[in-house]
């Protein structure tokens, strides 16, 4: 995914006002290095995005920036830098094109020579140019109340009947800021009459019966993931809406990751709904499939042309079913049942009947115990399907330079849909490898 | 937004290299087969010191970014090529692998940057002495099929 919109601290070093970088920076969270998205604070007094420091830490916990010890519990929001934030997003955009437009080839400390020197003389050009722009950013920035702390803005549109609050504060007859009956005076006149809807921040937006939306505001606890049994850990993700399909690796991490995106939500000041939080979850996951270095267990992606790919393995597949096949006379033979192993994991699924992707191929109905080398053939499971075949294929490609083992072990990596080799293979390994031909065992620097 | 998260914190890494450079003796060479894909970098490293070690060589290395970066580490190898050697390292394997305690998953903050590892490993390097490869190096380089995420390396030495 290309984002075009990627902006960094560093872009203004390349602008007479290079003097800005460590403000910015200082405006970023150091995790995901974009601007503070409902920044909290830790107990050892570091600032992150509450997503990001809350995905830290269930990974860690531990502070990523001093290594402390800390808690998702004791995070606190951080207002006051929410603000700043807000605001200097606002002011950003114009600000940079102005000092863009200033800009001067030479490095950017003789730029910021140049400006200092300008100012101190006077230049007029500089003075106007920057009020113009400050009037032109105006509608841009985060309304803030303006003048003393005492000043209430309102931000509810005028046909809005407001009840007077009773704050002992009267508002401007102009305007309807809030502020002490003494200052009305002189606020007149500066008042520059209504002012104009605020465009930020949004209000929450109301339902159908003007009720707030559904505002996440119970957080969720954290889950003993080892102490959950599939079906209870199924329920909980359908308890909560989410999809209860896949191996228990992706159960968990969809769990997990659900807690985090639902709870950092809940820190923010105008939550999103529920249904957003699960798309956000999902293109989350997608995410998590697809492509990265985690080539090894690529998943079906939506385009994936399900036709030409059965044409184009259609060999492979025969000779797979020939080899599943020969597998299955000789596993009747022994009449050992083979029903543990990672798939047994497996909630049962629809037959194989239905709907299958790839009508032409047998190899997607072929009954085979679980712990064949390519067991997962005969998983039924619909939109996993492809990815089983996928599977099938990667195995015969790269046959020639991977030993026995490692082949049963990159067929159930993949079928599993695990983007995470590491952990599945922490699953299978113990199962199914010999460590010592592997490798992992010896290591010891 | 968190369907890129890597993929817009690596289009961030490298828009700052892109406008304020890199360390003296740490250069990109790639970032990613395409523009889409940005997860494999390739970056050249030299040792800027007299260390005869390595005084007048480049050093190669590939990092692979995980799709839970930054919160999970990248891998990161050495690359070896004819003109790319792997450098003698008591923790450098002679096939490129890293024993590094910042790379793995205890060892590594989501504040680290490609940027900040190279600088890392540049110090390792310089720092060292010894024209020797890890214990064991021939056996773990024959016999290893693993990728060096999946290795359990045991971190013993704080002098690096």
């Amino acid at each position: 995914m290309v984002e075009h919109d990627v902006t960094d601290s560093t872009d203004w070093l390349s602008t007479p006002l290079s003097a800005l970088t460590p403000l910015e920076s200082a405006l970023r969270c150091q995790v995901c290095k974009d601007f503070y998205t409902t920044p909290m604070l830790t107990s050892c007094s570091h600032t992150f995005c509450s997503l990001c420091i809350r995905r830290a830490l269930a990974s860690d916990m531990k502070c990523p920036l001093c290594r402390a010890n800390d808690q998702e519990m004791k995070l606190r929001s951080n207002w006051s830098m929410e603000e700043a934030v807000e605001a200097w997003k606002g002011a950003r955009s114009r600000t940079l094109e102005m000092a863009r437009s200033r800009g001067a080839p030479g490095s950017p400390k003789r730029k910021a020579n140049e400006v200092e020197l300008e100012e101190q003389t006077g230049s007029k050009r500089l003075r106007s140019s920057a009020r113009l722009s400050g009037k032109a950013t105006m509608p841009s920035y985060a309304p803030k109340p303006i003048g003393g702390d005492d000043i209430v803005q309102i931000s509810d549109g005028e046909e809005e009947f407001e009840p007077e609050p009773d704050d002992g504060l009267v508002s401007c007859p102009s305007c309807r800021k809030r502020m002490k009956e003494w200052q009305v005076f002189t606020h007149l006149n500066t008042c520059t009459g209504p002012s104009p809807k605020p465009k930020t921040p949004p209000k929450p937006q109301l339902g159908a019966f003007g009720q707030p939306q559904q505002k996440a505001k119970d957080r969720l606890p954290a889950v003993n993931y080892s102490m959950l049994k599939d079906n209870a850990l199924r329920k909980r993700l359908a308890d909560l809406g989410l999809s209860t399909q896949g191996p228990r690796t992706i159960l968990e991490s969809r769990h997990r990751e659900f807690l985090t995106l639902w709870n950092a939500n809940c820190d923010a000041v105008y939550p999103k709904r529920k249904a957003q939080l699960i798309s956000d979850l999902e293109s989350w996951e997608r995410a998590q499939r697809t492509g990265g270095a985690n080539r090894g267990t690529m998943v079906k992606d939506k385009e994936f042309d399900g036709v030409a790919w059965a044409q184009k393995h259609g060999d492979s597949f025969k000779d797979l079913v020939a080899e599943a096949l020969r597998n299955r006379a000789v596993a009747k033979s022994k009449s050992i049942p083979e029903d543990g192993g990672p798939a047994a994991e497996h909630e049962p699924r629809k037959p194989a009947e239905e709907s299958l992707p790839f009508p032409s191929n047998p190899a997607a109905v072929v009954p085979i115990t679980a712990g064949d080398g390519v067991a997962m053939l005969s998983r039924p499971a619909n939109e996993q399907e492809d990815q089983a075949i996928h599977v099938a294929v990667r195995v015969t490609e790269s046959s020639s330079d991977i030993p026995l083992a490692g082949r049963t072990y990159h067929a159930q990596n993949a079928s599993h849909g695990e983007p995470r080799p590491r952990q599945d293979c922490d699953n299978v390994v113990p199962a199914q490898f010999d460590p010592g031909a592997h490798g992992t065992g010896f290591l010891r620097d | 937004m968190s369907a890129g998260m890597s993929g817009r914190r690596l289009m961030k890494e490298l828009g700052k290299i892109h406008n304020d450079g890199l360390p003296p003796g740490i250069e990109l060479v790639s970032s990613g087969e395409s523009e889409a894909d940005n997860s494999d970098w390739l970056l050249d490293i030299r040792v800027l010191d007299d260390n005869p070690l390595y005084k007048d060589q480049v050093y190669r290395l590939r990092f692979r970014f995980p799709k839970a970066y930054p919160i999970e580490p990248p891998e990161v190898t050495f690359e070896n090529r004819p003109d790319r050697p792997i450098p003698m390292h008591p923790h450098v394997y002679s096939n490129g692998i890293i024993c590094l305690d910042l790379l793995g998953s205890q060892g590594w903050s989501p504040v680290q940057s490609a940027q900040s590892v190279c600088m890392s490993i540049q110090s390792m390097l310089t720092s060292n002495n010894k024209n020797e490869r890890p214990e064991g190096d021939e056996q773990f380089v024959k016999m290893n099929k693993s990728r060096p995420r999946d290795i359990q390396f045991l971190y013993d030495d704080n002098t690096v």
